[in-house]
C-alpha cells in the first residue's frame, strides 16, 4: 500500500511541480497580455453609452481612427464613477477618458488628488475655439467663480462638453393639436382636451426600474427654475433651499397640477405604473389620450420605435413647445438641459488627441445626422426640424440650468424622486412628504 | 477589441488543471510529511494544514476586508478623522430606515419561509416521479435569471393599462378574464411588498430544492422501506423520517436564505428601489455607495453583520450538537 | 389467480389484473401530478413569457401580451437576437465569460472541498470560531471589499489579469461552499472512514477515495450554483478587470440598451442568451442527483 502511494505520489509531484512551472509561466505572460493602461496607440474610454447612442458614438469615431492610426477601446459602464473612485484609492490604472463625476464634492476631490486633468491641457491651443464654439451656459461658471457642476475647478475646466439634451419641452400630435403654443402655464392648463378629440390634457410616465421618479422630478425642476429663478433653484440643488420652503412647495403644487386625475390620461395609477419610454404612446392612438407629453428631446427615438407601422416622421406628425413661462418673465430664460461630458484622467498624447477631436464641428455633426441628440457645438446643421427647434432654445437660454436631482446626493436625490412619485399616488400627503424630505436634506448634505 | 486571445485561452486551460493537481500534490505531499510526525503534532498541524487554503481565501478576501469596513464606519469619509458613531446615528435617525427595516423584516420571514418550504415539499415530491428531472429543470428555471432579467419578466406580469383598455400585463390580463379591473401591484401599498417578495422567492425556490434534493437523494431507500412496512404512511413518512434527517440541510440553506433575505437588494432595486414603502436595508447601503459615500454604507454593512450574529451562534451549537452524536 | 388455472391462461388475467392495478396506483398519485404539475406550469409560464416576448418586436410588446402570439398575426421575429449577435465582440465576449467561469468554478471547489472537509472530520482548537467568521463572512456586501483587495491586487501586479477574477470569486464564494459543504460531508457516516482507517489509508486516501465520491450529489448542485454565480457577475468582473481588454457577456450586454433605457427589448434576447448556459450545465448535472450513491456502502 504504502509502495503504491509513494509510486503515485512521485507522479504526482512531478506534475504539480510541471503544473506550477507553467502556471508561473503563463500565469504572468497571461498578466501582461491582458493589462491595459497607457499607451501612444490606443485610448481607453468608458462611457454610459449603449445601443443606439454606441453606435453614434462607434460611427463618430471611425475617421478619427482611420486617420490617426489610434484604435479606441470603449466599455459601456454605467457605474464608471464608483469604478474609478475604488481604482483612485486603491492606485490602479485608470481608463484614459470617461465621464466626470456628478458629486460636487467628488469633482473637487479627484482635481485635488491629480486624477482628472485639465482640459486646457488635453485641447492646448484648441481650448480658445472649444469655448467660443461651445453653448456658453455649458462653459462658462455664472458670476466667473467656480461651478462644480460643469467641472469647473480653481478657475480651470475638468469636463469637456460634448452633447446637449433639452428638457421640459411638450410634445404633441401635429394631427390631433392644431392649436397655437400656449404662451404660459396657466393658459397651457386652461386648454380644453376634448376640443381636439383628446381624453386628457397630459400624459405622464414615471416609471423606470431603479430610476422611477426621475420624469416626474423633470418636470418640477422646469415648473421651480421658472416660478422662483435659478438662485433658488441652485441653492436647493445644494441642499441650502428646504423642501418645505414656500418657493418648493408652490413648485410641487403646480406639479401636482399636471398629474391630477382631471388632467393626466389613465389617472396616477397609470403616471406611476407607466414606462417613460411608453409614456407617449396615447398621444398617437385613436382616438387620442391626451394632448401633451412633457420630456426631453431624446423621447423621438421612442415614439417612433412604439409605432413602425404609423412611420412618424419629426416636424409633420409631432413636434414641441418649449416649456411655457410661469408667469414671472425674468426667469423665462431658465431651461433644463443636460450634457454628456468627457474628462480626462490619463494625459497621454493619444488620449489629447482623441479629446481634440471631439471639441470639433465635424465630430460632432456625426452623431448629430445619426439623430436623437443634439451637440454641445452652437453651430452645428440639423435636418431634423425638431432637433432644429430644440437647438435654438438651447443656444437662446438664458440659463442652461442642469437637472436638480442628478446633482443631489444619492440619498437625496431618491427620497426626491420617490416623494414626487408619492404625492402623485396620494396627494394629501403633500405636507408630510415635505416634512420628511426636510429631513432626508439635513442628513445627506452633512459633511462626511 | 477582435478576436479571442489565446493567451487568456491557455492561460485558463492550464488553471483548470494545474489548481486541482496542484492541491492534489499539496494534499499528498503534505499528508506524507505530516504522517512522519510524532503523533501529537500530527493531530493539531493536520487541521490547520488542510484547512489553510481556504481559511486563507476568506481572511485575504472577506475578514481584512470585513475589519477595514468595521473601522472606516467610525471614521469619515475622507478616512482623515474617527466621528465614533455618527455614520450608525445618521441610519438609525434616517427618516426611511424604520420602514426599511420593516420591510426586512417581512423579507426575512416570507422570503426564507416559503423559499425554504416549498423547495422542501417539491424535493421530496419530485422525487417520487418518473419525470423528476423535468419537473427540477421547470424550477429551477427562474434561479439562473439575474435581477435585470427578472425585472424584465415580472414587468411584463405585473404591467398595467388604464381600466378599460387592453391589459399587456400578465397578472392584470388574468384577473380581468373574471370582471377585475386591473392593479397597480407595484404601487399599491397592499400588494407591492408581497409582490416583491413573491418575486424573489421565484427565484429562490429552484436553489433549495437543488441543495435539498441532493441531501434527499443520500437517504438510503432501505430506510424508507422499513418504515412503509412498518405501516406508517406516506405523510408520516415525510414528518417522522425524512424531515429529521434532512434537518442538517435544511438549516443550512434556512441560514443562507436568512443571509440572502438580509442581504439582496437586486429584486427590490430594478423593480422599484425601494418606491411605495417598499425599501430594503442593503438598498439603503447601495444608495449610499452610488455616491460613494463608503463611510455610511460601511456602517450599513456592519448592521446587517450583526444582525445575523445570533444566527451563526444557532449554527454552531447545532454543530456541537452534531458532532457530539456522532 | 386461483392456483388451480395453467399458466398459459393465468398469464393473461395476470397481466390484466396488474394494469388495472397499475391504473389504480396511477389514479391514487394523481394528486401528487397534479400539483407538481401545476406549481411548474406556473413556476414556468413568467419565463416563457419573456421568451416569446423575446421573439416579439417593441411595438408588439407594448400593445398586447405575450399570449396573443399564439393567434394570428403572430408576429414572430428574429430582430432581437440579431441585434444581440451584431454586437461588436459579442462572440469574443461569451468565450471571455466562459474562461472566466470554468476555473474560477473548479478553483473554489477544490478549495473548499479540502476545507470543509478539515472542518467536517478534524478537530482543532479554534475550529468553531474560525467557522462562524467563514460562515460569517457571507454577509459581508461585495462592495465593501474592492477597494482592499484591489489593492492587494495591485502590489500583485494583478490587476487586469484574468487570474484576479478568479482568485476574487473564490474568495467571495467560499464562505456558502465551505458552510454547504461541510454540512453534507459530517453527515456521511463514520464507519465507513474508520474502517479505511484500520485498512490502512490516510486521510488523503480518505479524502479522495472516500469523502469526495460520496459527496458527488452535493458538489454537483454546488457546481451549478457556483458556475452561475460567476456567469452572471458583473460587478467582480468589471472592477478587477478595470481597463484590461477582457470582457465578458455580462458587460458586453450592457452596451445593449442606451443610457435611457431605450432598447430594452433586446434585453430580452440577452437574458434568454445568457440563461441558457448555466441552464445547460443544470441539464447536464442532473444524472449526479441520484439515489444510492451512500445508500449500501456501509457494510452490516
Amino acid at each position: 500500500m504504502a509502495e503504491v502511494l509513494a509510486r503515485r505520489s512521485s507522479r504526482g509531484i512531478a506534475l504539480c511541480l510541471g503544473a506550477l512551472f507553467l502556471v508561473a509561466a503563463c500565469g504572468g505572460g497571461g498578466g501582461n497580455s491582458g493589462g491595459g493602461g497607457a499607451s501612444s496607440t490606443d485610448v481607453t474610454v468608458w462611457t454610459a453609452w449603449g445601443g443606439a447612442e454606441l453606435k453614434a458614438f462607434k460611427d463618430v469615431l471611425a475617421p478619427f481612427e482611420s486617420s490617426s492610426g489610434i484604435k479606441v477601446h470603449i466599455t459601456t459602464n454605467r457605474d464608471s464613477t464608483n469604478q474609478i473612485a475604488n481604482g483612485i484609492a486603491a492606485g490602479t490604472d485608470l481608463p484614459d477618458i470617461a465621464p466626470g463625476p456628478t458629486d460636487p464634492v467628488q469633482v473637487a476631490d479627484w482635481v485635488s488628488k491629480g486624477a482628472l486633468k485639465p482640459i486646457e491641457t488635453a485641447l492646448g491651443d484648441q481650448f480658445s475655439a472649444y469655448i467660443s464654439n461651445t453653448y456658453p451656459a455649458l462653459t462658462t461658471a455664472p458670476g466667473g467663480s467656480d461651478d462644480p457642476y460643469i467641472g469647473i475647478i480653481g478657475g480651470k475646466h475638468y469636463e469637456m462638453m460634448v452633447k446637449t439634451q433639452v428638457k421640459g419641452l411638450l410634445w404633441y400630435n401635429k394631427k390631433v393639436y392644431t392649436g397655437a403654443a400656449p404662451k404660459s402655464f396657466d393658459d397651457l392648463l386652461a386648454i380644453n382636451p376634448s376640443q381636439y378629440g383628446a381624453q386628457k390634457l397630459f400624459c405622464a410616465g414615471f416609471e423606470s426600474g431603479a430610476a422611477s421618479g426621475w420624469p416626474a422630478s423633470d418636470q418640477i425642476d422646469n415648473i421651480i427654475m421658472r416660478q422662483s429663478g435659478e438662485t433658488v433653484y441652485t441653492s436647493w440643488i445644494q441642499g441650502k433651499q428646504k423642501f418645505s420652503s414656500p418657493e418648493i412647495k408652490l413648485g410641487y403644487q403646480t406639479f401636482l397640477k399636471e398629474v391630477s386625475a382631471a388632467n393626466v390620461y389613465g389617472g396616477s395609477n397609470t403616471a406611476l405604473s407607466t414606462n417613460f419610454g411608453k409614456a407617449g404612446d396615447p398621444l398617437f392612438k385613436s382616438p387620442a389620450g391626451c394632448l401633451f407629453l412633457e420630456q426631453a428631446t431624446f423621447i423621438t427615438s421612442f415614439f417612433q420605435q412604439d409605432f413602425p407601422s404609423l412611420n412618424l416622421k419629426a416636424g409633420t406628425d409631432f413636434d414641441f413647445f418649449a416649456h411655457p413661462s410661469m408667469g414671472n418673465s425674468q426667469y423665462d430664460g431658465n431651461v433644463n438641459g443636460f450634457y454628456d461630458n468627457f474628462a480626462m484622467y490619463n494625459n497621454t498624447p493619444a488620449a489629447r488627441k482623441l479629446m481634440q477631436y471631439m471639441a470639433t464641428k465635424d465630430a460632432q455633426q456625426i452623431w448629430v445626422n445619426d439623430g436623437g441628440t443634439l451637440g454641445a457645438i452652437k453651430t452645428l446643421n440639423y435636418t431634423d426640424p425638431v432637433f432644429k427647434n430644440a437647438a435654438s432654445v438651447a443656444g437662446s437660454a438664458k440659463n442652461l440650468l442642469v437637472t436638480a436631482g442628478d446633482f443631489m446626493p444619492s440619498d437625496m436625490q431618491k427620497a426626491f424622486w420617490q416623494s414626487l412619485l408619492n404625492v402623485t399616488n396620494n396627494p394629501s400627503s403633500l405636507n408630510s412628504e415635505l416634512a420628511h424630505l426636510d429631513q432626508v436634506q439635513a442628513a445627506a448634505y452633512q459633511k462626511s | 477589441m477582435g478576436g479571442i486571445d489565446l493567451g487568456q485561452v491557455t492561460t485558463a486551460l492550464i488553471a483548470i488543471i494545474a489548481v486541482p493537481l496542484v492541491l492534489l500534490g499539496y494534499i499528498i505531499l503534505g499528508e506524507q510529511v505530516i504522517e512522519r510526525l510524532p503523533d501529537r503534532i500530527q493531530e493539531w498541524i493536520r487541521p490547520y494544514f488542510w484547512a489553510l487554503p481556504a481559511i486563507g481565501f476568506a481572511t485575504v478576501f472577506m475578514v481584512y476586508p470585513l475589519l477595514r469596513t468595521v473601522v472606516i464606519s467610525f471614521r469619515n469619509n475622507a478616512d482623515t478623522d474617527w466621528i465614533g458613531l455618527a455614520n450608525y446615528q445618521y441610519f438609525f435617525t434616517f427618516p426611511d430606515t424604520l420602514t426599511s427595516l420593516r420591510n426586512s423584516l417581512l423579507w426575512l420571514v416570507f422570503y426564507t419561509f416559503f423559499a425554504v418550504f416549498l423547495g422542501l415539499i417539491i424535493a421530496i415530491l419530485v422525487d417520487r416521479v418518473k419525470y423528476e428531472s423535468l419537473a427540477k429543470i421547470a424550477i429551477f428555471l427562474p434561479v439562473p435569471i439575474s435581477a435585470v432579467a427578472a425585472s424584465i419578466i415580472w414587468k411584463f406580469m405585473f404591467d398595467y393599462q388604464p381600466p378599460g383598455t387592453t391589459q399587456t400585463g400578465t397578472l392584470n390580463a388574468a384577473i380581468g378574464l373574471v370582471g377585475h379591473d386591473p392593479v397597480a401591484w407595484l404601487v399599491n401599498a397592499t400588494t407591492n411588498n408581497a409582490a416583491l417578495i413573491f418575486v424573489g422567492v421565484w427565484t429562490a425556490v429552484g436553489f433549495c430544492m437543488v441543495i435539498i434534493s441532493a441531501s434527499l437523494k443520500a437517504i438510503s431507500s432501505e430506510v424508507l422501506e422499513a418504515a412503509r412496512i412498518d405501516g406508517a404512511n406516506e405523510f408520516q413518512i415525510v414528518r417522522l423520517v425524512i424531515t429529521p434527517l434532512l434537518w442538517p440541510t435544511i438549516t443550512v440553506v434556512g441560514t443562507t436564505m436568512l443571509i440572502n433575505a438580509l442581504k439582496t437588494f437586486d429584486i427590490v432595486y430594478v423593480m422599484t428601489n425601494g418606491a411605495y414603502n417598499t425599501d430594503v436595508i442593503a438598498t439603503q447601503m447601495f444608495t449610499q455607495l452610488q455616491h460613494n459615500h463608503l463611510s455610511r454604507a460601511a456602517a450599513v454593512g456592519v448592521v446587517l453583520f450583526v444582525a445575523i450574529i445570533p444566527l451563526l451562534v444557532v449554527n454552531v451549537r447545532r454543530f456541537q450538537q452534531q458532532e457530539e452524536q456522532r | 389467480m386461483s392456483v388451480g388455472t395453467t399458466t398459459r391462461e393465468a398469464a393473461p388475467v395476470r397481466s390484466a389484473v396488474a394494469a388495472i392495478d397499475r391504473f389504480g396506483g396511477t389514479l391514487q398519485r394523481l394528486p401528487l401530478h397534479l400539483v407538481i404539475i401545476i406549481v411548474c406550469a406556473f413556476w414556468v409560464i413568467p419565463t416563457i413569457g419573456m421568451v416569446v416576448n423575446s421573439f416579439r418586436s417593441v411595438s408588439d410588446m407594448g400593445t398586447a401580451g405575450w399570449w396573443t402570439i399564439l393567434f394570428p398575426p403572430h408576429g414572430f421575429t428574429f430582430a432581437s437576437y440579431q441585434q444581440v449577435l451584431q454586437i461588436e465582440g459579442v462572440v469574443p465576449s461569451i468565450v471571455s465569460s466562459i474562461l472566466i467561469t470554468i476555473p474560477a468554478t473548479v478553483i473554489q471547489l477544490a478549495v473548499a472541498t479540502m476545507g470543509a472537509y478539515a472542518f467536517a472530520w478534524m478537530k482543532f482548537p479554534g475550529k468553531n470560531i474560525f467557522f462562524i467568521v467563514i460562515v460569517g463572512l457571507m454577509v459581508v456586501p461585495i462592495q465593501m471589499t474592492l477597494i482592499p483587495v484591489l489593492q492587494i491586487f495591485h502590489t500583485l501586479h494583478l490587476n487586469g489579469t484574468i487570474m484576479s477574477v478568479w482568485l476574487a470569486h473564490t474568495g467571495y464564494g467560499l464562505p456558502f461552499e465551505v458552510f454547504l459543504l461541510r454540512n453534507y460531508l459530517s453527515g456521511l457516516p463514520r464507519e465507513v472512514f474508520e474502517s479505511a482507517e484500520v485498512d490502512g489509508a490516510g486521510h488523503a486516501v480518505r479524502f479522495l477515495r472516500i469523502a469526495v465520491p460520496m459527496t458527488i450529489p452535493a458538489i454537483a448542485s454546488l457546481t451549478i450554483f457556483v458556475f452561475l454565480g460567476v456567469w452572471n457577475d458583473l460587478l467582480v468582473a468589471l472592477t478587477y478587470l478595470g481597463v484590461s481588454q477582457y470582457r465578458p457577456f455580462t458587460v458586453v450586454i450592457t452596451g445593449l440598451v442606451t443610457s435611457f433605457g431605450g432598447g430594452w427589448q433586446f434585453l430580452t434576447a440577452a437574458a434568454v442568451l445568457q440563461m441558457s448556459l448555466p441552464l445547460a450545465v443544470f441539464i447536464a448535472l442532473q444524472r449526479y442527483f441520484v439515489r444510492g450513491v451512500t445508500a449500501g456502502s456501509v457494510k452490516g
